[in-house]
């Protein structure tokens, strides 16, 4: 039976004192190595669950466990996030300051990773992500497809277990899209990592070992 | 890439933000370095005047205000057998012409402080009679030579020599018989203080003995009187006070322009960056981190400014050396000290400034950063 990485029990997460509901009583177990897309309509609460399980937010009531340690207030979210969890944004969000080649180190700085370990450790991923020729290039030069593959080699920096993407494919057209698939799922299955894409289209979460359905802040059938 | 790398570049995003900001530092420590500077050389060049002078002590009043002392005092004063000479001085600050004002001392023709200049051109001024002595700074500045008339407050003086002196204060100094000074000055009986120089002491006894025992005979026969090591009086002496006030007051109230300069910068940056902080928070940063990049940032902002206060700063010594009504109290050279200090306050400067801001991004909420626009 195959070891769970990520589970969830009766979440719940309120906003706005109560008055927005978007997370009610959500349970799911997610295992190691395995493929999860979370889908449903917009507003439904599907990245509301994903940043809970990246220890991005607190849910209201509830608890979130990874590997049985509940990320609760007293456990160290920064770690966590740092070191297990890797985080692909629909926006790419790269820092527009920084080279492709610098942008991916920026997770690096909270290992002890020397200056040159860094750069060649984020060469490395940049490489595996098919963008050594673009190591020197800023965000603006890049295409979309171009950022979200740097952004995929960021996420992967400190060599994580958990990849979180929420719609990854949502700024870029169905050729890059159907790349950048490609990579994310060879990657998941090279280095045998967990990987939760939240998505609402339909022939991206077919690639996935499962899927779970969210509708008003619910799991429920498609 | 290094830590420092990204905060440069977050600085560079908006060059002339930047720019000015650096320019408001720069002109907060350029003032420092100025005024301070000035105030700084000023004090040394006193602590000079009196090290040559071979006064040992000067007596003064005990206030700070109303400071002149009876002319009358000298002969109590030369009456104590420590004492080998104690000569009255005057000090004043004077127009000597519309563009150049300089300090103007009065003394006895034969006072022992006469023995320290050096004669380049003429002679010494005879008491009681209208002749006036330059430092070589001012003869050059007025244009006058040994043996031309020049007026002082409306009095024809001859000038009779042009000296160097032990201080650049005394480069750009006059000086006049005692009695002279005191008719323009409308001080008839009066001097600003006295100058004293000790006899050798007993054998055994160290000069700091000699001076003690010296300063507290001195006070215990005047009571309203204060006998002032001459290295003290030099650094407390009411000009010197009155710069120093001045230089620290106006440099503190520049500073603080700047600081709020940088402040403002560091908080709209934090503003402009929010979703950027959501990401690196999100990346796993810690908030330490953030507040330290914020940090860097803005002492970065108060160093950069520092560097470029410091130049501005020297520039402007250099300018007022140069300026004939000014000439007298500055020298271009600003002690090393001085720049260190500048830069280290305006990094200090830089930190407080930077702290709020770098505080409220480090609080940001992941969650809430990244759904920021």
């Amino acid at each position: 039976m195959s070891e769970c990485v990520l589970e969830g029990t009766n979440v719940t997460k309120h906003y706005d004192e109560g008055r927005i509901q978007a997370l009610r009583g959500v349970d799911l177990a997610v295992n190691a190595s395995e493929f999860v897309a979370i889908t449903g309509p917009s507003g439904s609460g599907k990245s509301t669950l994903l940043q809970l399980l990246g220890g991005l937010d607190q849910p209201t009531s509830g608890e979130i466990r990874f590997r049985g340690h509940s990320l609760a207030s007293s456990f160290d979210l920064d770690f966590y996030r740092s070191r297990r969890v890797g985080f692909v944004f629909q926006a790419f969000h790269l820092l527009p300051t920084l080279r492709a080649l610098e942008n991916v180190q920026i997770p690096m700085f909270e290992t002890k990773l020397s200056l040159r370990e860094r750069e060649a450790k984020a060469t490395e991923l940049l490489r595996e992500v098919g963008l050594e020729h673009r190591l020197e290039q800023y965000p603006n030069q890049l295409s979309a497809g171009e950022r979200q593959r740097t952004a995929i080699a960021r996420s992967l920096a400190n060599d994580p277990e958990i990849l979180l993407a929420d719609e990854p494919t949502g700024n870029l057209d169905s050729e890059n899209s159907a790349k950048i698939m490609a990579l994310l799922t060879g990657i998941q299955a090279k280095r045998n990592m967990v990987l939760v894409i939240v998505t609402h289209e339909s022939a991206i979460a077919e690639l996935a070992q499962r899927t779970i359905h969210i509708r008003d802040g619910r799991i429920s059938s498609p | 890439m290094s830590f420092i790398r990204i905060a440069l570049k977050n600085l560079l995003r908006r060059r002339l933000r930047t720019v000015l900001t650096l320019c408001g530092v720069g002109v907060g420590i350029a003032a420092f370095v100025a005024l301070v500077g000035f105030s700084r050389s000023f004090e040394d060049q006193w602590a000079k005047l009196y090290e040559s002078s071979g006064t040992d002590i000067a007596v003064v009043q005990k206030t700070f205000l109303n400071t002149f002392v009876d002319e009358s005092v000298g002969e109590k004063l030369r009456s104590l057998p420590f004492v080998a000479a104690a000569d009255p001085v005057i000090v004043n600050l004077m127009d000597l012409t519309p563009e150049v004002n300089a300090l103007v001392y009065g003394w006895p023709a034969k006072s022992f402080e006469m023995d320290t200049l050096t004669l380049l051109q003429g002679r010494g001024f005879h008491d009681d009679q209208p002749e006036v002595m330059l430092g070589e700074v001012l003869a050059e500045n007025l244009g006058k030579k040994p043996g031309e008339i020049m007026e002082i407050q409306g009095s024809p003086f001859q000038v009779v020599g042009v000296f160097r002196g032990g201080s650049a204060l005394e480069a750009g100094a006059a000086v006049l018989p005692l009695r002279e000074l005191q008719k323009l000055s409308d001080l008839g009986g009066k001097v600003t203080a006295f100058h004293v120089h000790l006899r050798k002491g007993a054998e055994g006894e160290s000069d700091q003995e000699r001076m003690q025992k010296a300063r507290a005979d001195i006070e215990a026969a005047f009571p309203g009187l204060k006998a002032l090591p001459a290295s003290v009086r030099a650094r407390n002496n009411q000009l010197v006070v009155l710069a120093r006030s001045m230089a620290w007051g106006t440099s503190v109230i520049a500073l603080f322009i700047g600081a709020l300069g940088i402040a403002n910068t560091m908080a709209m940056s934090v503003f402009e960056r929010t979703k950027e902080i959501g990401v690196l928070r999100s990346l796993g940063w810690r908030r330490s981190r953030v507040m330290k990049l914020i940090l860097i940032e803005a002492a970065i902002l108060g160093l950069v400014g520092g560097c470029i206060g410091v130049l501005g700063g020297w520039l402007t010594l250099r300018i007022l050396a140069g300026l004939p009504f000014t000439a007298s109290f500055v020298t271009s050279s600003i002690p090393p000290l001085i720049c260190g200090e500048a830069l280290g306050i305006s990094v200090v400067v830089g930190l407080v400034a930077g702290f709020l801001p770098a505080q409220r991004g480090a609080r940001l909420s992941p969650v809430e950063a990244l759904r920021y626009e």
